[in-house]
This record gives C-alpha cells, structure tokens and sequence, in this order.
C-alpha cells in the first residue's frame, strides 16, 4: 500500500511524517473547514489513523490552526506562513484542461491562494504552475470544471 | 471516576464540534488549555523513530511521568476507559459464574516481551505501532471519528476482541499481560510512588479473610506477593478489606 495522501500543512517528507504521527486527531478537530480526515483500515495499516486531506472534497484554506497543536512534531509547529507550507505540488493534466485544450478557464488561476505567484497565465491564457510556490492546498482541485478535476495536487513525497 | 472521564472523553469531540476548544485530544495526546499532554509510549515511539524530541513534546510527555511517579499507574485503574469496560466485562462474568479457558499466575514478563515487540516492530515499519493497539487511544479516537467523520473505524474492533477474550479465554489479559501503555507507564516507579501495603504495626491487624486476593481483578495477592509493577493501583483490595475489618484496615495505599 504505496499509495501517498495529501497532509495538512506543516507536513513535508512522508517517512517523517509517518515515523513521527502519533494518530492523536489533534489536527482534525482544530481544522475549522474539516478539511482533514482519519485515514481507515482501508486506506492502508500504515495509513489508519492518521490526517488525510482530499482537496477535491474539501481543500485546505491554509488557516494555518493545525501546525502549532501537533504534540509529536509531524507537523512543523513552528510554520505559520502560508507562503512555506510545502503539503504537496499542482500537476495539471493538460489533456483534459479546458484551457490547455483551447477553451476560457480561469478557475484555478482566480482560487489560487498565492494569486499569480504559484498559478499564472501564460500568453494564450493556459494556466501554469510555479512548482517552487505552489504550497499544495488544492483549492485548485476542488473547483476544477472538469470532472475528474484536471489539475490534481501530487503530495510530496510522492514520486 | 472512571465513568465521569469517560463522559469527558465523550464530551470533548461534541464540544470540540462546536468550536469550544479549551479541551480537545485523544488519549494519545490532550491539551487542557495551554497545558499539553502527550502518552509517553506514542512520546517514546516518536522519539524513537526520529532519533529527535522537541522539547515541546518532552515536556507534555514529562507531566504524565511525573504523576505516575508519585501516584503510579492510576491512569490505568482510574481514566483509562479500556479498563472500566474491562472491569464491567469481568463483574458481568462472575455473575454470570464464566469460567475462563485459561488461567496463569500473575507474572510481568509478557509485558516486557510485548512492549520490546511493539517497540522493535516499530523500527522495523516506521511508523508508531504503539498507537494501532493502544485500547485507550483507539476508544477515544473512535468516539472523536464518530463526532467528526460520522463513522467508526475497523479497529475498533480490537476492543471488542479484547472484552471477548477476556471474558472467555484470560481474566483481564489485557490490561494485565498486554497492554504497552501500561507497561511503559509501570517503569515509572520509585521508593516513594504511591502503593498499596501493609506497615509494619498494621500486618498484626491483618485477620488473613483473603478479601483483598479475592476482590482483586488481576489475580493479586497483596498479603503475601510483590504486586509491583502488575497492580495497578486500582484500590479494590483496599475496599474489600475496609468492609471486611469493619474499618480497622491494615491494607492502605501509602507513599
């Protein structure tokens, strides 16, 4: 079960994340937008327990609440800039993308918390992502027109 | 006791819910206002794991030792809510005369081996194990999983195994031979930590009813054994022999 999910904020490398969560739920219950999940048995026996964000569900608004009440350091108590948040990166599948496909779509563009830093527009109006600004919110993927969504936050760690 | 911390555990997910934070946790870690708690085997696994501690985390897990040096392990007899289903399970099985499948003499080395796999195993995967066994940690995340996500986890099931396998195969297993939080709870210990004895001038008061061997759950006999580091501080043997010495109480809990 290889499979990585997206973490709230605060997060950065997998195996430090996983080796140091001590599943206690303290992020969940802080998240005012309930963007964070516990992660089933069927997620997988490394994963059960453990904070799981599914931006097309419910995106993190990067409030930035989580971070400080983390008891074991799985996430950076210290972050509090939304700016050095590294959950994940934006990947956009430019087959299925309205506007890389010849269409007029700003939607991730206009959502992106880091307005025209981590997402801009290129000459014919495609929307490009900044991979070094991107913080992996996933706003973007949550209003995405297409379905299933054509930019999708890959989290880090992930290959 | 046990059933108002229970309620709280209850209580602190619904509250939680809406927005009144002063509380908020599991029984991996809790915060009561400023004030952090972390179990310090969840602590002892990070750190282990990390090969880091901060000192935010050190901290919280130096509260919950400090309290079991001088109270021993009454998180286990007096918050831990595995124990009060455990004990409501085991009152259930002798009016119901059940005879379990098998029985042993109270000895704490399956704790060791059982903490040393947990701990070992962890290395091995990378990830604390410590917290998929945890029974109170796994009861006070089901309860929050239900307030938050409106469903309940597969390993609640554990619980479950448990409750059953102590009422058919071994009385109190887990609490007894099993569970790593208590374990790691138990080398807490000093001269000084709060027990349950006779003193010196009290043996003599001592009418040997066998109350006390009797009423304790684990299997105990506090007139004769060393019942360190398995008792666990839970004062029923005291309460037997209260009634049965009509007051006069040799056996006391005493620093």
């Amino acid at each position: 079960m290889n499979k990585h999910f997206l973490r709230p904020p605060g997060s950065r490398d997998e195996s430090h994340f996983q080796a140091s969560c001590i599943r206690c739920n303290k992020c969940l219950v802080i998240c005012p937008y309930r963007s964070i999940r516990t992660g089933t048995l069927f997620d997988g026996l490394t994963n059960m327990g453990t904070p799981i964000v599914e931006p097309r569900k419910t995106p993190c608004y990067l409030c930035m609440k989580c971070p400080p009440v983390c008891p074991s350091g799985a996430l950076d108590t210290k972050l509090s800039d939304k700016k050095d948040v590294r959950m994940g990166t934006a990947v956009i599948e430019k087959k299925t993308c309205y506007a890389w496909q010849g269409t007029l779509c700003r939607s991730c563009y206009e959502i992106c918390p880091l307005f025209d830093e981590a997402i801009t527009m290129d000459h014919e109006l495609r929307p490009v992502i900044h991979e070094k600004k991107c913080v992996g919110c996933g706003m973007c993927e949550n209003v995405c027109p297409v379905d299933p969504s054509a930019i999708i936050v890959k989290p880090t760690g992930e290959k | 006791m046990q059933t108002a911390f229970l309620c709280l555990l209850i209580a602190v997910p619904f509250l939680n819910e809406r927005e009144i934070s002063i509380v908020t946790g599991t029984l991996y870690a809790m915060s009561f206002g400023p004030i952090d708690l972390t179990d310090p085997l969840s602590g002892l696994q990070v750190i282990m794991l990390t090969l880091s501690a901060t000192k935010p985390l050190i901290i919280s897990m130096l509260i919950p030792i400090a309290f079991t040096f001088v109270f021993g392990r009454v998180y286990c007899s007096w918050l831990c809510p595995q124990n009060l289903f455990s004990e409501m399970g085991d009152i259930l099985a002798s009016r119901l005369h059940i005879r379990r499948m098998f029985s042993v003499s109270p000895t704490p080395r399956p704790r060791w081996a059982m903490l040393a796999v947990v701990l070992a195993g962890s290395m091995a995967v990378g990830f604390p194990l410590a917290s998929l066994i945890s029974a109170p940690g796994i009861i006070s995340l089901q309860i929050s999983t239900a307030v938050f996500d409106s469903t309940v986890g597969l390993e609640s099931a554990l619980i479950g195994i448990i409750l059953a396998g102590e009422f058919f195969l071994l009385r109190r297993f887990w609490c007894n031979y099993v569970c790593s939080v208590g374990t790691t709870l138990s080398v807490f210990r000093c001269q000084k930590t709060l027990k349950v004895r006779f003193s010196e001038d009290d043996q003599r008061k001592c009418i040997h009813c066998g109350a006390c061997s009797r009423a304790c759950q684990f299997g105990l006999d506090p007139m004769r054994e060393k019942i360190y580091p398995l008792c666990h501080n839970c004062g029923d043997c005291i309460a037997a022999c209260e009634k049965s010495t009509a007051g006069r109480n040799p056996l006391k809990f005493t620093f």
